[in-house]
């Protein structure tokens, strides 16, 4: 059922396993029929490790969002609230709890905190009078959600988290009890969002990053407009257009996917026809079919074409939308302005683009990226240039938008340049960030998931198991943040031999976030004959620009 | 009948009294002997007080106390040998096995009104019971002191005295009493109260003087008035054997000896000088008894203790018996004989080995010899089995060594905790039903450390079941001695224990504050790795400041916000902020804590730390979520103003004031134009002036609020073009030169569709932009002719790209020609 998560060199479905089993234990504490209310934050990652059917199998009969006021009526036992320790849910729940009181015949409550208890809440609750109304109060670990085989999130917005804690306890997941634990990863590399500001500013140009810029996806799922999907049959005359959104689940189970989501997206489009040249011979296949056996083996295979036909044929639709939007003016236009600014021209001056940009109203997010972007590759923005873009900013979308331009200023994403220095093209040609020979359709280097701009992240993990960090210790001082690197020593017993030709794996984990685009330079590196190292990759949320400079906004009203 | 006794100790414990003098009480499982002398029998000068004392199996003192408490009618020992008095009020006192005293509890006020008559202490499988009977011949009992849940037994009725003896059983998990009241036994549960006979009980019985329940509650034996003992099942359905020994003195004490899984039943028999093994063997085995003695119940036999010896009656277990057995052929018997022949190097241990052999009985002997050496107590005898069992392996292929290897392993610890200076004389089947992890909490109980880790080790038990835990009870009792300084203390624990897996600093901590040694435990915390673990007990010892470090250390919020609340309830307001402010991160978690809980206090803190920049935004957030009039909005922003001034942020206190400005200046608009203008951007709000037609007044704003020059002409183009007022449009285009240029114009009017309006501009637009211009009004020949004059390569093929096949196949070709050209040159 999770086929995909266990592909990579560290099984990651032995941890989804973990976290389900965890999930049945809970249920089954609560005997009887069971309601569950959500969380809305949380139906998305849960999602990902449980299916209804799962829930449905320990009576779960009704699900609920939690929402103020009463419950809707159910007859259940037990009802049981699935929450983030927020206090402010804590207030909702506790509203909940007391007017089902007053309905009628008892119920029983419980509570599960996801991804751990909190005492704060846990004092709220009893501020509130209904602590006591609950027979359960757990917590559930929901710390990494595995997303693909080499692929772990947190999906948590604050990222403030412990992470050696759970470095703890995926050991524990990987070895069971046992007291002495074999080392899964060789390596592991903590690397925090602001080392790297400039990355996921950056419009991210593979499939699977494209996708994401433009639709978003979330929890693996994306809602994609639905005229492209409808079934082209004759006859139908195009009626019945379906208005509700498409939803398709994306991970490497999807073979055609695994094959294209990390591929820039101007060379999905060969591997796209190629694949449809192909599979369209294997249907023609049939008509050579002659003996009995032949067609019977024809159809033993048809399943799987037709699935391989419908994946492709989903792909394409996908690939057209996209290229409706990579093909337009604008997108050509952002797309240049952002590469002036990584390969360092004209950061120190007004951008006409951007000002356009004001002056024609475009989204602000799509204004602030660019401007953060600017700021970042200038090492920040002379005082002149800064007031000017927020002056700007602020007449043109209100002056409430004073809270978001101060949020990007504390964030570091928007900054006066001090002291007059540029670090940025020292440390853009230590690092080689732009590289001007791409080659998009068969790779060399990483900087083809920017078509040009090498992920600075991606880079220093690069330059971290080849040749290592002495080579470049100028750069390290001047970017943001300590850098340390610790050696866990282990019991002889426990070191592990390593055959000829296998790689290290170093666990990388963002703090604060990674993209698409980082992660398919990172799988990219995973995947080099010479490498040397593979990477599974952890963070605390899977993000691109436009939804990072969201979280950073403020509406007073 | 095959039983045999033999000596454990030659005890030196100096009693002054007579056995029969003291309350005596010893538990099973080789456990501790306790002596309470001089109990409140009849006329013995009250003003001595009584001693208790406590002696090891082997008769070592561990413990000797005064009892200053009340009148005390029975001891016992619990499952974790732990001593309960139970006293005449019904009072029970619980003391440790070096006397010291754990807790008390009271057995209930029926009791304490009626005192008690006779009490006895009892083991169930969920723990160690007590049970009562009181002056008014009722019964109380509670059959976990743990978990202590008193019943009261009904009535029996018609009984005018006590009972002449009683019993508790324990079947399917609930605790009976049994009792006999003349010719009549009677069975309690917590319901009723029955009647009951044992079947095939000789006639003439007038009266019960003893009964006797076996260790594990199955079998059932009762001593008659007529010298006659009925044993059988404790259901009272089964009949096992009788046994008339003709003495109709009331014996002293009776008691089950046998071993589980065995056929043979017997009981041991005790009166003042003799003791009497009886069984359903027709004659019983008989001893003298030299001196006063006490009988205490195994579970495979009986110990026996007096004032000078400990001995051991049991049933011969099969495997010694047929070794040991006068003239005995069976196979190991001849091993022993065969290893005792080969060590006088005599040609007799072939011949020996040959008759086991032929008889194809090899393996049987080695596991007799094996087994066997398990059941002897002197470890000469043990090692000559297990010499003859590791000869007899020797001429073995395939004999899986673990048998002998862990039989080795056991007796070599069995031997260690009988030492007399331990003085546990177990056996090897007790210590096998006690497992090593409760003999090793026992030895812990006795402050045996380093046997015990030595037994670990020995063992190569894991580090967290064995050493660890051990050394960690070690520190728990280190903690405890008062005489050494704490700096002491820490010092020796922290040596000992260094960073050895599975020890709890702050468990040790936490008993070293339960001793009042707070100083003490904030030194032992300081050895935890997790902070997180340190955090709960610095707060229960008001140390709530290094608890927040600590918990800030732990890197787990909820921590550092458990302890901030704590804090705030505990400092006034000025300390707690000064407080915070040395802890940044704590300030910023409290920050947001406010941020959505408490908004005052947020303010308060910005205050506190002249944060301006924050007091700022915080009063813009209120300008617009606290206030509604206009009046209040910008009074709130003039505060953010002067916040931002202060916190030399001119830029934000400028647009701030440029805010409040427009506030006013759009609710004058709304005044005087009608339609709504409040909150919306200057932008929008110039736009709407012009789609409203109030040109003038836009141009005012534009002006007042010096919006650039070329924002304020793509204002006005998409204004106007959204108007579709092209004569306005048209009028503005000439108004100056546009400073973003002409190719907007042609761009918006496209948009608009009016490719009327656009070809009006297209000759404005600079030559960077004419060909796209030209291509954007669909004229593809002339954006040919500039792109052929420009000779630009880009633009001609941006042309191209636009040529439809049939119309322009001319133009195409054009291109094509000049591309050529160019290629020539």
């Amino acid at each position: 059922m999770a086929a995909h998560l266990s592909y990579g060199r560290v099984n990651l479905n032995v941890l989804r396993e973990a976290v389900r089993r965890e999930l049945r234990e809970f249920l089954d504490k609560c005997a009887g029929s069971k309601a569950i209310v959500w969380d809305e934050y949380l139906t998305g990652p849960f999602g990902l490790i449980a299916q209804y059917s799962l829930l449905k199998e320990h009576e779960v009969e009704k699900m609920f969002t939690l929402k103020g006021s009463r419950l809707p009526a159910a007859d259940v036992k037990n009802i049981i609230f699935f929450v983030r320790p927020r206090l402010e849910l804590m207030d909702i729940i506790a509203e909940n709890v007391l007017s089902e009181d007053r309905r009628g015949p008892a119920r029983d409550f419980h509570i599960l905190f996801v991804p751990r208890r909190s005492l704060l809440c846990e004092q709220r609750l009893k501020d509130l009078g209904v602590l006591g109304s609950f027979i359960h109060r757990e917590e559930y670990s929901l710390d990494l959600i595995p997303f693909d085989g080499d692929l772990l999130s947190m999906e948590s917005e604050g990222a403030f988290k412990q992470v050696a804690n759970m470095m703890i306890r995926m050991k524990r997941e990987f070895t069971g009890s046992q007291n002495s634990i074999f080392p899964v990863f060789d390596n592991l590399l903590l690397l925090d969002r602001n080392v790297d500001l400039l990355t996921p500013l950056a419009t991210q140009l593979t499939y699977e990053g494209l996708i994401d810029e433009i639709y978003g996806i979330q929890n693996s799922y994306v809602k994609l407009p639905p005229e492209k999907f409808a079934p082209k049959k004759q006859g139908d005359g195009g009626k019945d257009l379906p208005t509700e959104a498409k939803k398709l689940q994306l991970n490497s189970a999807e073979e055609l996917y695994a094959e294209i989501r990390d591929k820039n997206f101007n060379a999905v489009g060969s591997v796209l026809s190629k694949k449809a040249k192909v599979i369209s011979a294997a249907f023609e296949e049939r008509h050579n079919a002659k003996t009995v056996g032949e067609i019977k083996q024809f159809v033993s295979q048809l399943p799987h074409m037709q699935a391989a036909r419908g994946s492709l044929a989903n792909h394409t639709s996908i690939a057209e939308l996209i290229k409706d939007v990579t093909t337009s003016e604008d997108f050509f236009d952002k797309l240049t302005v952002e590469q002036e600014f990584m390969s360092g021209i004209d950061t120190d001056k007004v951008n006409s683009y951007v000002e356009e940009c004001i002056a024609q109203k475009h989204p602000l997010i799509k204004v602030l990226r660019l401007v953060c972007l600017q700021s970042v590759c200038n090492s920040g923005l002379k005082q002149k240039v800064l007031d000017y873009y927020k002056r700007e900013i602020l007449q043109t979308y209100g002056y409430e938008h004073i809270l978001t331009l101060h949020n990007l200023e504390k964030a570091g994403l928007l900054k006066p340049q001090l002291g007059g220095r540029n670090n940025y093209p020292t440390i853009r040609k230590t690092l080689r960030l732009w590289m001007d020979d791409v080659n998009e359709q068969n790779p060399t280097d990483i900087s083809y998931v920017y078509s040009g701009y090498a992920p600075l992240s991606v880079r220093l993990a690069q330059l971290l198991s080849r040749p290592g960090w002495r080579s470049i210790e100028e750069v390290l001082r001047i970017l943001p943040g300590p850098h340390f690197e610790e050696r866990q020593p282990l019991p002889t017993g426990l070191q592990k031999k390593r055959q000829p030709g296998e790689n290290r794996i170093t666990l990388i984990f963002f703090l604060g976030g990674v993209t698409f685009a980082e992660i398919a330079a990172l799988r990219f590196l995973s995947q080099l004959e010479d490498g040397g190292t593979e990477y599974v990759i952890a963070t605390t949320k899977l993000m691109n620009g436009a939804s990072w400079i969201e979280s950073l906004m403020e509406k007073p009203f | 009948m095959g039983h045999r006794k033999y000596e454990l100790y030659s005890m030196d414990w100096d009693l002054k009294e007579e056995l029969r003098d003291c309350l005596v009480a010893a538990a099973p499982y080789g456990g501790p002997i306790a002596l309470l002398r001089n109990p409140w029998r009849k006329e013995k000068a009250a003003s001595v007080r009584p001693v208790l004392e406590i002696y090891s199996a082997s008769g070592m003192p561990l413990a000797s106390l005064l009892w200053k408490s009340g009148p005390v009618v029975s001891l016992g020992w619990s499952a974790e040998e732990e001593l309960l008095c139970v006293q005449e009020d019904g009072v029970v006192l619980v003391y440790g096995l070096h006397g010291d005293f754990r807790r008390h509890f009271s057995m209930g006020n029926e009791v304490l009104q009626n005192r008690v008559l006779d009490a006895r202490i009892f083991h169930t499988e969920f723990g160690s019971g007590v049970a009562i009977l009181t002056g008014a011949h009722r019964f109380t009992l509670s059959a976990n002191v743990g978990d202590l849940k008193l019943r009261r037994m009904p009535e029996v009725p018609g009984l005018q005295s006590a009972p002449s003896c009683w019993t508790t059983l324990c079947q399917d998990r609930v605790a009976h009493i049994l009792l006999a009241v003349g010719p009549d036994l009677y069975l309690l549960d917590h319901a009723a109260c029955s009647s009951v006979t044992p079947p095939g009980l000789a006639p003439g019985v007038s009266s019960f003087l003893q009964m006797a329940v076996s260790f594990t509650y199955r079998h059932l034996a009762l001593f008659t008035d007529t010298g006659y003992i009925w044993m059988g099942t404790t259901s009272l359905k089964e009949k096992l054997c009788e046994f008339n020994c003709n003495i109709r003195a009331p014996p002293k004490q009776m008691v089950w000896c046998s071993r589980p899984r065995s056929k043979e039943r017997a009981v041991v028999v005790a009166w003042e000088r003799r003791l009497m093994v009886v069984g359903d063997a027709p004659e019983s085995i008989q001893f003298v008894l030299d001196e006063d003695s006490y009988l205490v119940p195994e579970l495979d036999g009986v110990r026996i203790f007096s004032r000078s010896t400990h001995e051991f009656l049991h049933e011969v277990p099969v495997a010694s018996e047929e070794i040991f057995k006068i003239a005995s052929m069976a196979p190991g018997a001849l091993l022993l004989e065969a290893q005792k022949e080969y060590e006088k190097e005599s040609q007799k241990a072939d011949e020996y080995l040959r008759e086991i052999q032929e008889l194809g009985q090899l393996t049987q002997a080695v596991q007799q010899c094996i087994e066997a050496a398990g059941h002897e107590h002197r470890p000469d005898m043990q090692k000559s089995l297990l010499r003859a069992a590791s000869f007899g392996k020797c001429f073995l292929d395939r004999f899986p060594p673990d048998s002998f290897v862990r039989m080795c392993q056991d007796l070599r610890v069995l031997n260690a905790v009988r030492d007399y200076h331990i003085g546990i004389p177990l056996t090897y089947s007790q210590y096998k039903q006690l497992t090593i992890q409760v003999l090793l909490d026992r030895l812990v109980l006795r402050r045996l450390y380093p046997l015990a880790i030595q037994i670990c080790e020995y063992l190569r038990l894991p580090e967290v079941q064995g050493v660890s835990r051990i050394l960690a009870h070690w520190a728990c009792y280190k903690v405890q001695q008062k005489d050494v300084s704490d700096e002491d203390v820490a010092r020796a624990i922290n040596q000992k224990l260094g960073d050895t897996p599975g020890v709890s600093y702050s468990d040790i901590a936490a008993r070293a504050y339960g001793c009042g040694r707070t100083e003490l435990a904030i030194k032992l915390l300081e050895y935890e790795p997790r902070s997180g673990e340190q955090v709960p007990l610095l707060l229960k010892m008001k140390r709530s400041k290094l608890a927040l470090s600590k918990a800030i250390e732990s890197g787990d919020t909820d921590l550092v916000f458990t302890v901030l609340l704590h804090l705030k309830n505990e400092l006034n307001r000025g300390d707690f902020f000064m407080t915070l402010r040395n802890q940044p991160m704590a300030l910023s978690l409290y920050r947001q804590f406010c941020k959505y809980q408490e908004l005052e206090t947020l303010k308060d803190l910005y205050n506190q730390d002249d944060n301006h920049q924050e007091l700022g935004s915080f009063h813009i957030r209120a300008s617009y979520a606290a206030e509604e009039r206009i009046e209040g909005r910008v009074a709130a922003l003039q505060t953010a103003a002067d916040a931002f001034y202060k916190a030399k942020n001119e830029f934000a206190a400028k647009a701030t004031e440029d805010q409040m400005r427009l506030l006013r200046l759009q609710r004058r608009l709304e005044d005087e134009l009608g339609g709504r203008f409040l909150d919306l951007s200057l932008h929008d709000t110039v736009t709407t002036l012009i789609l409203g037609g109030h040109n003038k007044r836009a141009e005012q704003l534009a002006r007042d609020f010096r919006i650039p020059d070329k924002r304020l002409w793509w204002l006005k183009l998409t204004a106007l073009a959204d108007l579709e007022d092209w004569e306005e449009l048209e009028k503005f285009s000439k108004s100056k030169k546009s400073p973003i240029g002409y190719l907007p114009f042609v761009e918006i009017c496209m948009k608009q569709h009016n490719k009327y309006e656009a070809k009006k501009y297209t000759s404005r637009v600079g030559p960077e932009q004419k060909v796209k211009a030209l291509l954007l009004v669909g004229d593809v020949a002339q954006a040919a002719d500039v792109a052929i004059e420009h000779r630009n390569e880009a633009e001609l093929s941006l042309v191209l790209s636009h040529c439809t096949g049939a119309t322009d196949g001319a133009t195409a070709d054009k291109i094509q020609r000049a591309r050529a050209q160019a290629q020539k040159k």
